[in-house]
């Protein structure tokens, strides 16, 4: 998926602990419009859980959220 | 302000104001001590953040509709009622404030601003100006509760891969990450990072403790947020899974608010006793060392050791003593801040500040403090127990270029126990990675 999508931010969450990668997607989740993508980065295995719990109690959409390697890789949509 | 609305607002004050809390209101003399007590007056001179500033927003409106002279002349009374400016003056305030009670410890009369800021917090989720991203870090976690078979495999993937980690730091291959052990006699409730489940695993592992991890954390952004229900719903979650398991005690992490959450708070928001012991991780490896079940070598961490108290877990908590002499017992070269323990000074980053950007420059800015003290100790090595802090302060340490390594203490103690993959010295660690190792 992630080689159709368009993205229209990254985000290098790298070396960031939970919480802080679900803060970080939601503080710039604004910043793309409605039906924009971000592509987040993150490193901290909590953030598999905490950013598609994020997007379901806020109402986004994760389209992926892939392993590889030692990161985590992640397609987050703005649905409104 | 609508009436409906209105009338809302003034049935949170009355249904929150206690006989406590009205003698609070009462009795400020407004001597204003609370000024040099509180890092974020001392760090931005602005007055919306004085202590008893920020309770006097709470005083106007009670006294406005709880109050005749208020109610009747209002202006010779200062009440006021909460119109617009009152309440973004009270979201600035409130949620600005880290509840480090550094005001209190020095209040002549023991003002408890960060009680009176509970119902601050509580009108303004009343008035819907909660603020949003606690609001949402809540509803997640809630969320990540009540569908939890929805996240089992990711997170039963992710106990593995740190079992795996385990085992190479301690080279014993029957060691792992414990999950839904029934029977156990310790439920660690864990944050949501490997960070803090790696280093503890380790611990627990070489202390032959009876120990399982669940598939609930401790963090509680709903304590942060202001609202009791979602903090209390949060909670129950892991002790409900601690009943199922049939465990005996539960150890909570180096995390200031989660401590103070479950061994002060959860009783009175639930109306139920507390039926487990509460330990904080650091009173359980405390002993550990004490008691000689595991072992570690003084020598073994370099350069000038400091510790720097969380208020949740210092000045609000009562744990002064443990984390030192576990920090005293891996240096030979420590040396405290000052002031210390109860008149530690606050870093500027708890009560969930660090997750809203609105108040970045506030925050760094009432660091100053903490700088101040760093710099003054000659240390290069801070030891400190809470998420919150050790964010905030790898921020002033990149910032005022301090040059510190910042380690969780129980990072700390894995890399001063005789194993064969704890080999990593602090000098090794990369700069602001300490809380990673």
């Amino acid at each position: 998926m992630s080689d159709e999508t368009k993205i229209d931010l990254e985000l290098d969450l790298k070396g960031l602990l939970c919480p802080l990668p679900m803060v970080k997607v939601s503080q710039n989740i604004n910043n793309v419009p409605v039906g924009g993508v971000i592509r987040a980065v993150a490193t901290d295995p909590g953030a598999m859980a905490d950013i598609p719990a994020w997007a379901q109690s806020t109402g986004n959409e994760v389209l992926s959220a892939d392993k590889e390697g030692s990161e985590f890789v992640f397609l987050v949509k703005r649905v409104k | 302000m609508e009436k409906v609305q209105l009338e809302t607002l003034t049935g949170v004050i009355d249904k929150k104001m206690n006989r406590q809390l009205k003698q609070y209101i009462d009795i400020c003399a407004r001597c204003a001590i609370c000024k040099d007590a509180c890092h974020q007056y001392v760090g931005t001179g602005d007055f919306k953040y004085l202590p008893a500033r920020r309770a006097e927003l709470i005083r106007q409106i009670y006294k406005k509709y709880f109050d005749k002279a208020g109610r009747f002349v209002p202006a010779l009374y200062e009440a006021r009622e909460p119109d617009d400016n009152l309440l973004d003056e009270l979201y600035d305030s409130t949620y600005a404030c880290t509840g480090c009670r550094r005001c209190m410890y020095y209040c002549p009369f023991s003002i408890d601003t960060a009680w009176i800021l509970s119902v601050a917090k509580a009108i303004l989720i009343a008035a819907g100006r909660g603020n949003e991203m606690l609001g949402q870090l809540a509803d997640a976690a809630i969320f990540k509760g009540d569908n939890a078979a929805m996240f089992e495999g990711v997170m039963l993937s992710g106990f593995d891969d740190i079992s795996e980690e385990v085992r190479a730091i301690t080279g014993n291959p029957e060691h792992k990450v414990h999950v839904n052990k029934e029977g156990a006699d310790v439920l660690y409730v864990a944050l949501a990072g490997a960070h803090s489940i790696r280093p503890a695993a380790v611990i627990f592992e070489e202390a032959g403790e009876n120990w399982t991890i669940s598939m609930f954390e401790a963090a509680n952004y709903g304590f942060f947020y202001g609202d009791t229900e979602k903090a209390r719903i949060i909670t129950k979650r892991y002790i409900d899974e601690a009943k199922r398991l049939g465990v005996k005690e539960i150890v909570v992490p180096e995390c200031g608010h989660a401590y103070r959450v479950a061994e002060f708070f959860y009783e009175a928001w639930s109306k139920e006793p507390m039926p487990f012991k509460v330990s904080h991780i650091l009173e359980k490896v405390d002993d550990y060392i004490k008691s000689g079940r595991i072992k570690v070598d003084r020598g073994k961490i370099a350069g000038k050791v400091t510790y720097h108290d969380p208020c949740q877990l210092g000045r609000n908590g009562g744990k002064f003593e443990q984390p030192r002499d576990i920090v005293k017992a891996v240096t030979s070269n420590f040396v405290d801040l000052t002031p210390n323990r109860a008149e530690q000074w606050c870093c500027g980053g708890g009560g969930g500040i660090v997750a809203m950007e609105e108040f970045k420059d506030v925050r760094l800015k009432s660091g100053i403090k903490k700088v101040e003290q760093l710099k003054a100790s000659g240390a290069s090595v801070l030891a400190c127990p809470c998420e919150n802090c050790r964010l905030q302060i790898e921020e002033l340490n990149d910032v005022h270029g301090l040059g510190l390594e910042i380690w969780q203490v129980i990072d700390l103690v894995v890399a001063a126990m005789p194993l064969p993959g704890s080999q990593r010295s602090v000098e090794a660690a990369p700069a602001g990675e300490g809380a990673n190792a």
